[in-house]
């Protein structure tokens, strides 16, 4: 029972220490931020008035438009961003941190001054947009939080992308054969499953290298439901590949707060059931006994082992939970959005939800916000692309994707993952 | 003491394993039969065809799905064998036209852009072998590109969408940046802007500037659910007529518009009344339709009584290459008055009195 298979210099959980002494990361990346916002704001500003419409014709309390002209505008807030940054800066030459609220402060300034600046002379639907940025970012959030139990517990999870494939596949096979989106939803779940016993079973039992398991399973799924859609889903479409769609649900009094109400409470069951799944997995994680146990089993499996948790089960049945939450998500696509399945249609939203995990952390709420993050820098693009955006599209395409290697980068920084994630446990 | 010993799993784990890892093998089995397609054995058994796809596939509701039917109907009508290869992704794409080469056929048919450079390749190395491209320009002694000037017919759905929208808004969006794509996003600009002119309105297009060649993209062919967010983008700028030129990523405008309520699309490659879901039908203003299966039949015929040649073929309205799809279920909306003066239009494209140009235009 003694014979250690880990080094124990990497497994025990030091604590983060605060090792520069000069905060100088945010000062310099606030001061590049507001050099932009001069540039942009100052001397590239454009004139004409941004409208922000906030309310929607279907929403119960009207708030009206508001006029934001433009240059007047971008001119204030770029000195305002250049007062903050000074401000940062001069806090990091007396030793102290660039504290979160202004750094939160910071974007939210640079964001409303970058809307006014891009929406000169059109009117910015502010509802539309945010309502686009949560359609996009429920995939996301599922997959992440299948990828954040996995990987919390052990197993590095590199096949959520197949397990919303297989379960954007077997939810609108299911939805159309029984004609109930609920059982689609369910058969979505196993289907995710599914996919995780066989990632389970290389990466715990048989020590496979997970990375290379997961990789694998991808190209499975998605060469598996592309001949599966190509052979049985397109010539019997009417009778297979028709789901019906969950309806959006009106929750009472809260869709009607003006703004928010309308877009995260007037949507369908799937996302209801990500608002719980995410807070489901965060008090699970941090407040139960279940989620302790998890924890033990990724960050040191000896030990765990050596109080009586069987490591392998444990890893073996959170991955296949992991693997019905990703499922789920995988329903939103066919279910939550067109109905239909389509080849491939999962487009790496399964790799996004991975690096939301990295970005956030492994915590279920911070990988939560970098996918909405993510959806919401994909709507912006393409709302601004609508409104006749100075940037060319190739560019505004790539948005996303900038912002959240600059996220990852800038804000995160060095991370530290569950220390055994990855590392089969070979018991002595 | 051993050293590495498998962990046992936990005896109700074991049923789990086994039950997954038998439906993916079940699964891989059950289907394999249907996938090649039975081969004609007619009276020029000699003479053989082959086409290979790009990675969309064989079912993606264009291009590859209208050559094979193209081909496949050469072979029944020409009693000649005809075979497929599908290419799933993109370095599938050299091997498998070396492939239908070695298989020595005299005729093989590659699909899409992508497949350009191994069919130019091929081409230069097996002279004797007849080539044929859809969508793309290919230079060689014995290669004929079959192209489709679709700006002709976008032009007329553009004219219609002007015609019909309540909102005095159109828009379009593509799935990436090319010229295939952006030949439908121009010619719509140029039909809505000819509908102004003709009538002294101000209908606008949102998602496409043609001087600027550069508007809305969702960046892919596959993910629908963008699709359906950049259409309630559109709806909520007050579009109500759309135009994806995204493959399957059009289906999530279709139900992103049929959501709205109040949204109209219009399909593109094949006539979207009948290839989408039912629920969909009451939407679909029109489609810009590509012939690429009369096409495929005509150059296939040719080659078999051996009058091959590399000039491209370009699909216009004169031709019957390009046109659009009948209005369906919105023929009353449209009016006959609309469809009489769009009918005049295609005349008037045909007779060349009106020309519709694009730095796409094949």
């Amino acid at each position: 029972m003694s014979t250690a298979t880990h080094d124990p210099g990497t497994s025990v959980a030091v604590p983060v220490t605060r090792t520069d002494r000069r905060h100088v990361k945010a000062p310099i990346a606030l001061g590049v931020f507001a050099l932009l916002a001069v540039l942009l704001f100052v001397f590239g500003r454009r004139d004409g008035v941004a409208t922000f419409q906030l309310s929607r014709a279907a929403d119960v309390v009207q708030v009206p438009n508001i006029p934001v002209p433009s240059a007047p505008t971008g001119i204030v807030l770029a000195f305002v961003l250049v007062a903050l940054s000074i401000l940062s800066g001069w806090w990091a030459r007396s030793g102290r941190r660039t504290p979160t609220w202004l750094v939160a402060l910071f974007a939210a300034l640079f964001l409303l001054g970058f809307l006014a600046w891009a929406a000169a002379g059109a009117t910015l639907p502010i509802a539309g947009l945010l309502a686009g940025s949560l359609a996009l970012a429920v995939p996301l959030i599922f997959g992440s939080m299948g990828g954040v139990i996995s990987e919390r517990v052990g197993v590095v999870n590199v096949a959520i992308e197949g397990q919303l494939l297989a379960g954007a596949f077997t939810s609108a096979l299911v939805a159309s054969i029984t004609g109930s989106s609920l059982a689609g939803l369910a058969a979505a779940m196993v289907a995710g499953v599914l996919v995780s016993f066989v990632l389970a079973a290389f990466s715990i039992k048989y020590f496979v290298d997970q990375v290379i398991v997961g990789v694998v399973l991808n190209v499975l799924v998605s060469g598996l439901t592309g001949f599966l859609f190509a052979q049985l889903l397109s010539p019997n479409a009417a009778a297979l590949n028709s789901p019906p769609r969950f309806a959006r649900i009106n929750i009472p009094l809260l869709s009607e707060i003006p703004i928010l109400g309308p877009v995260l409470f007037r949507q369908t069951l799937i996302v209801y059931l990500m608002y719980i799944a995410v807070a489901a997995v965060y008090f699970g994680l941090f407040h139960t006994r279940w989620g302790l146990r998890l924890r033990a089993v990724g960050e040191h499996p000896q030990a765990a082992d050596t109080v009586g948790i069987n490591v392998a089960a444990t890893r073996f049945w959170n991955v296949s939970l992991a693997g019905a939450i990703a499922g789920a998500g995988g329903a939103f696509f066919t279910l939550g959005s067109v109905g239909a399945f389509g080849k491939d249609m999962t487009a790496g939203a399964g790799f996004i939800a991975l690096a939301a995990v990295i970005f956030g952390r492994w915590d279920p709420i911070r990988a939560t916000l970098a996918a909405l993050l993510f959806g919401f820098a994909s709507n912006l693009q393409n709302v601004l692309g609508i409104i006749g955006s100075p940037v060319p599209s190739e560019f505004m395409l790539m948005l996303p994707y900038v912002v959240t290697i600059f996220a990852v980068a800038g804000l995160v920084g060095r991370v530290r993952g569950p220390a055994a994630a990855g590392k089969p446990y070979v018991k002595g | 003491m051993a050293s590495v010993r498998p962990m046992p799993l936990s005896a109700a784990a074991r049923p789990f394993l086994l039950l997954s890892t038998s439906v993916l093998l079940l699964a891989g089995c059950a289907a394999a039969p249907e996938a090649s397609p039975e081969v004609e054995s007619g009276a020029s058994a000699d003479y053989c065809a082959r086409m290979v796809t790009n990675s969309g596939g064989l079912q993606d509701r264009s291009f590859n799905q209208s050559s094979w039917a193209g081909l496949e109907r050469a072979g029944e009508e020409l009693g000649i064998d005809a075979d497929v290869i599908v290419s799933t992704t993109e370095t599938d794409l050299a091997p498998n036209v070396a492939q239908a080469v070695e298989s020595g056929c005299s005729f093989v048919l590659t699909v899409g852009y992508e497949l350009a450079a191994a069919t130019l390749e091929e081409a230069e190395q097996n002279p004797d072998v007849h080539f044929s491209i859809v969508d793309e320009v290919v230079e060689a002694e014995n290669v004929k590109p079959i192209i489709f000037d679709t700006a002709q017919a976008a032009f007329l759905a553009g004219y219609l969408a002007a015609g019909v929208t309540e909102t005095g808004t159109v828009a379009t969006f593509g799935g990436g940046n090319q010229p295939p794509v952006t030949l439908f996003m121009d010619g719509f600009v140029d039909g809505v802007a000819h509908y102004n002119e003709v009538k002294g309105t101000d209908v606008r297009v949102l998602g496409w500037n043609k001087q600027a060649q550069d508007g809305v993209f969702t960046g892919d062919f596959e993910d629908v659910n963008k699709g359906n967010t950049t259409t309630k983008n559109f709806l909520d700028q007050g579009a109500d007529v759309i135009l994806p030129v995204a493959g399957q990523v059009g289906e999530g405008a279709a139900a992103a518009a049929l959501e709205a309520g109040n949204g109209l699309i219009i399909w593109v490659d094949n006539d979207g009344y009948e290839t989408l879901p039912a629920e969909y039908r009451p939407l679909v203003l029109t489609s810009v339709l590509k012939n690429t299966a009369d096409a495929v039949v005509d150059i296939v015929g040719a080659d078999v009584n051996g009058t091959f040649d590399n000039a491209p073929f370009v699909g216009t309205l004169k031709n019957g290459g390009v046109d659009i799809a009948p209005y369906h279920d919105l023929e009353e909306r449209v009016g006959a008055d609309l469809a009489a003066e769009i009918d005049a239009l295609r005349e008037d494209i045909v007779a060349g009195t009106i020309e519709i140009t694009s730095p796409s235009t094949p």
